[in-house]
């Protein structure tokens, strides 16, 4: 299959997840490309209007010689020699990003041009739309940080041709923000099937120790009032549902257990506002600089710089799904720790706690870098550091859920009981996997 | 005036503002008295002791190490207001004379609470010293933990720091458009059609802001390229502070209003969860790390308007007798930027357990005192920002758009530009501004700036 673009609203997360994961070309559709055509064509009579006007990167040269005028006459070789290509690729080390994150972010820098608002001509759209076919660069994850996205995405586009580049068409291929909302997606499809996970695997160890079953009742869900908790609550509910009753330790329910459904609740709404922060970004314009199409006002249209290259949505979403992985990696141990009470042999007890360390650590947050650039470009984008840090966060829960999945098996085999049927699966893969990384 | 209490819906911000600012006594309505008389007819609820109270400390257990300070009072009071919300629906064991007992100590000065010291207090503590004054002799050990569950300290945390947020975000947005006309930045970058393009209704939010303080904003004199990066990226950070200001309204509202603790319903008791709040801590996070965020971008901004080759402004922004103009606040702020991003650091659920019951500890205090540190700093920048800004425009005899004089004379009126005559104490007047911004968070006025 193919993804047809045609406007701003066909960047969902589901055609992300097909072009990024499932590997689907992308097609730029007629409305799209008649869009852009007679953007471009408006965008040129604005510039034909006064050759020398500010528009960033056409008229001017870049970054912190933007206030340096380039002649008219010298405008389209300007465009060609944008040094998008190997010149910016400087980053190195780290590691890479995945591949797929990487068609996700040339599938999110089109959302700049299906409306018009590069002022490029559809053939640049396509030509970027075509990068899908064939295989991608490697991004390096070290090294990105700086203003905007162009370091990351002169990796992207080290295959990008540049020499048939007319006036305003480099500007809109290695400006915005589509980095941040690729990432802000990538991490957002894996987010929802891990807290998934990671319910269960609290629903296990929950039955394991017998908690009683009103300690997650339905009305505590208006009671306490927010639409997350109760979503979590009657996830946990759905996941005890038909499991023997028993009661393996005997005294009080320690606080671990009794506040699932409120840790819960917070993870449910991070990942909420980390999926909300993606649809958000992949359908955002965020070239700089932007243009806008004739209207009553400005008969010509309008061309001018912005900000929108810094998306300062993603990186804090990521830095609360972080902190809320480090919570549940914490909460795992705790219910290993009252698993294990009265039972002396070694368990994972210190490998958990070593785990709710590394995910703590991941939970620091990413903010705006304190070093500067120079003094135009004085703020950089975090957003590669704060997606390193979620996926470490994410890999210590991960671990963390197998670990206590198998501690909540051996109690229940030690009680001679079962688990209820919607967590019997995944026990059983944990349990084949001994020590598998994912119990899902 | 008085603050009638009828039902959970009654605990808003905006009554929590009357009690807890405005010094308002509460008094139960009839629904909540008849809900609380229903309550109690069933006697002291049966069952095992409840979750809550795993966290519950015995009376006059608040005597933990203060370190010589103490709570503010309106997050006393706002304990106390917060602990009635969970017994108006008569869902919890308190009954009516000891809920009346509890809305009575809102009639009067609120107990002195230890803020705890360094390591801050103990919800289990602070709600032994706040209900200090409620006679419990009579009340069944049921009542006496329900009364007791801690739950109401993160309630009242997050709508004490919902409160101050609002007006400070309202104060930020003003001096950044203030900084705009300071620094000549080109308006494009706030149009109006970004709204649309960016599609994010926290952002259009600020965009529409910024536009309304530089409405009638001229265009002779301003830059004709772009501005740096920290200028043009303004609506998006502001944006990020709208959002998570946003959510610690949304905690805070939600915990006012919840039941929390060991829950009576049909007869029976539900022990529970309820005692931990899952959602303030990680909003008073966010906002400290937007506070943090906005920091740095106020600083960067008084380092551009203080250096003549970015900002086409005079050296230093100095006049004759005070060559040094503004330049040394840029260090200043700086200083300030970093604090604020220590103050950042996330309060997580503590790695230490206390017990084999109470495995899990609360962070909201911790989470409180950083968001409070942040916005401390957040206000030293901002108000050497509105001192740059003051400088910058009065060297070069501009008057800002017309939305934003009155901030402009209000600032001046406390920090007069340097004009190189007299003597006087910079530190002490930068000092006055920073008081008069953390003011102006709790009161949202300042300067009679537009909203």
């Amino acid at each position: 299959m193919t993804v047809v673009i045609n406007g701003r609203d066909d960047f969902t997360l589901e055609n992300y997840r097909r072009v990024s994961e499932v590997g689907e070309p992308v097609a730029i559709g007629p409305r799209a490309r008649e869009a852009m055509g007679a953007a471009r064509a408006d965008f040129i009579r604005l510039l034909e209007s006064d050759r020398t006007q500010f528009i960033y990167g056409v008229t001017s040269s870049l970054g912190p010689h933007a206030k340096v005028t380039i002649p008219p006459e010298q405008q389209r070789a300007h465009a060609r020699a944008f040094e998008f290509r190997g010149n910016w690729a400087r980053g190195f080390g780290g590691g890479y990003l995945d591949e797929r994150v990487v068609r996700g972010i040339i599938f999110a820098r089109l959302a700049n041009f299906v409306a018009g608002n590069s002022k490029a001509r559809p053939v640049i759209a396509e030509r970027l739309a075509a990068l899908l076919d064939g295989p991608l660069p490697p991004v390096p994850l070290d090294g990105e940080v700086g203003a905007g996205e162009a370091l990351p995405l002169a990796h992207v586009l080290r295959g990008f041709r540049l020499d048939d580049l007319e006036e305003g068409e480099a500007n809109p291929v290695v400006n915005g923000s589509p980095v941040s909302a690729a990432l802000a997606a990538d991490a957002a499809l894996r987010a929802a099937p891990r807290l998934d996970r990671a319910e269960r695997a609290l629903a296990l160890s929950a039955a394991a120790f017998g908690v009683p079953a009103d300690a997650y009742a339905e009305e505590l869900g208006e009671l306490w009032g927010d639409a997350d908790e109760a979503a979590a609550l009657a996830a946990l509910r759905r996941h005890l549902s038909g499991m023997s009753p028993g009661r393996r330790q005997a005294g009080p329910v320690p606080a671990s257990y009794l506040i699932l459904g409120r840790v819960l609740g917070q993870a449910h709404r991070a990942v909420a506002g980390l999926t909300e922060a993606a649809r958000v970004s992949l359908r955002s314009v965020t070239d700089n600089p932007v243009y806008l199409p004739p209207d009553a006002a400005h008969p010509l249209g309008q061309a001018f710089s912005t900000g929108g290259f810094h998306n300062a949505m993603v990186y804090p979403a990521l830095n609360a799904l972080a902190a809320v992985w480090a919570d549940l990696t914490l909460l795992a141990g705790r219910h290993v720790t009252a698993l294990r009470a009265a039972d002396p042999a070694a368990g994972p007890g210190p490998e958990l706690s070593a785990l709710a360390e590394e995910a703590r650590a991941a939970a620091m947050p990413t903010l705006l870098p304190a070093a500067v650039n120079d003094p135009q470009d004085d703020v950089s984008s975090p957003a590669f550091g704060a997606y390193r840090r979620e996926a470490t966060a994410a890999e210590c829960l991960d671990r963390a859920i197998a670990l206590l999945a198998g501690e909540a098996g051996r109690a229940l085999d030690a009680a001679g009981r079962r688990p209820a049927p919607p967590v019997r699966d995944p026990l059983q893969r944990v349990r084949a996997a001994r020590k598998g990384p994912d119990p899902a | 005036m008085t603050v009638v209490l009828d039902t959970r819906d009654d605990f808003t911000l905006a009554n929590f503002r009357r009690v807890c600012y405005g010094g308002e006594a509460v008094q139960l309505g009839e629904q909540a008295r008849r809900a609380l008389a229903a309550a109690g007819r069933g006697g002291t609820p049966p069952g095992e002791a409840g979750a809550a109270s795993a966290r519950a400390a015995p009376a006059g257990a608040g005597s933990a190490d203060s370190g010589g300070r103490y709570l503010d009072e309106a997050v006393v009071r706002g304990i106390l207001f917060a602990r009635l919300a969970g017994c108006v629906s008569g869902h919890t064991a308190v009954r009516l004379t000891a809920a009346e007992r509890v809305a009575a100590l809102l009639g009067s000065p609120a107990p002195r609470v230890p803020s705890g010291g360094p390591a801050g207090p103990d919800e289990a503590a602070v709600m032994a010293a706040a209900l200090a004054g409620v006679r419990r002799d009579d009340l069944g050990e049921a009542e006496r933990r329900a009364l007791a569950e801690p739950a109401p300290c993160p309630a009242a945390l997050a709508a004490d720091t919902a409160l101050r947020s609002r007006h400070r975000l309202e104060s930020a947005q003003a001096i950044c458009a203030l900084s705009i006309e300071a620094f000549g930045a080109p308006l494009g970058a706030y149009d109006a059609a970004l709204d649309d393009l960016w599609g994010d209704a926290h952002e259009a939010a600020v965009l529409r802001a910024l536009r309304r303080h530089l409405d009638g904003a001229g265009t002779d004199g301003r830059r004709f390229h772009q501005a740096p990066v920290s200028y043009r990226i303004i609506p998006r950070v502001l944006g990020q502070a709208h959002r998570a200001v946003a959510a610690v309204e949304k905690a805070a509202a939600t915990a006012l209003r919840a039941v929390t603790g060991d829950v009576l319903l049909a007869g029976r008791v539900l022990p529970n969860g309820g005692f931990h709040n899952g959602m303030a801590y990680p909003a008073m996070n966010a906002l400290s790390a937007a506070w943090a965020d906005l920091a740095l971008i106020a600083e960067r901004q008084v380092t551009a308007l203080n250096t003549a080759e970015t900002s086409g402004l005079p050296v230093n922004l100095a006049v004759p007798g005070a060559p040094t103009g503004t330049y040394a606040y840029g260090w200043a702020a700086s200083s300030y930027a970093e604090e604020a991003r220590a103050a950042a650091a996330p309060a997580l659920l503590p790695a230490a357990a206390c017990d084999p019951r109470s495995d899990v500890l609360s962070p909201a205090f911790s989470a409180h005192r950083r968001e409070r540190r942040a916005a401390e700093c957040l206000d030293g920048v901002f108000a050497i920002l509105v001192i740059v800004c003051s400088q910058a425009l009065f060297v070069t005899n501009r008057s800002p758009a017309g939305p934003l004089r009155p901030l402009l004379s209000f600032a001046r009126s406390v920090f007069p530009p340097i004009d190189g005559t007299g003597v006087r104490d910079l530190s002490a007047d930068g000092q006055s501004l920073q008081q008069a911004l953390a003011a102006a968070a709790v009161t949202g006025r300042l300067g009679s700036t537009a909203p």
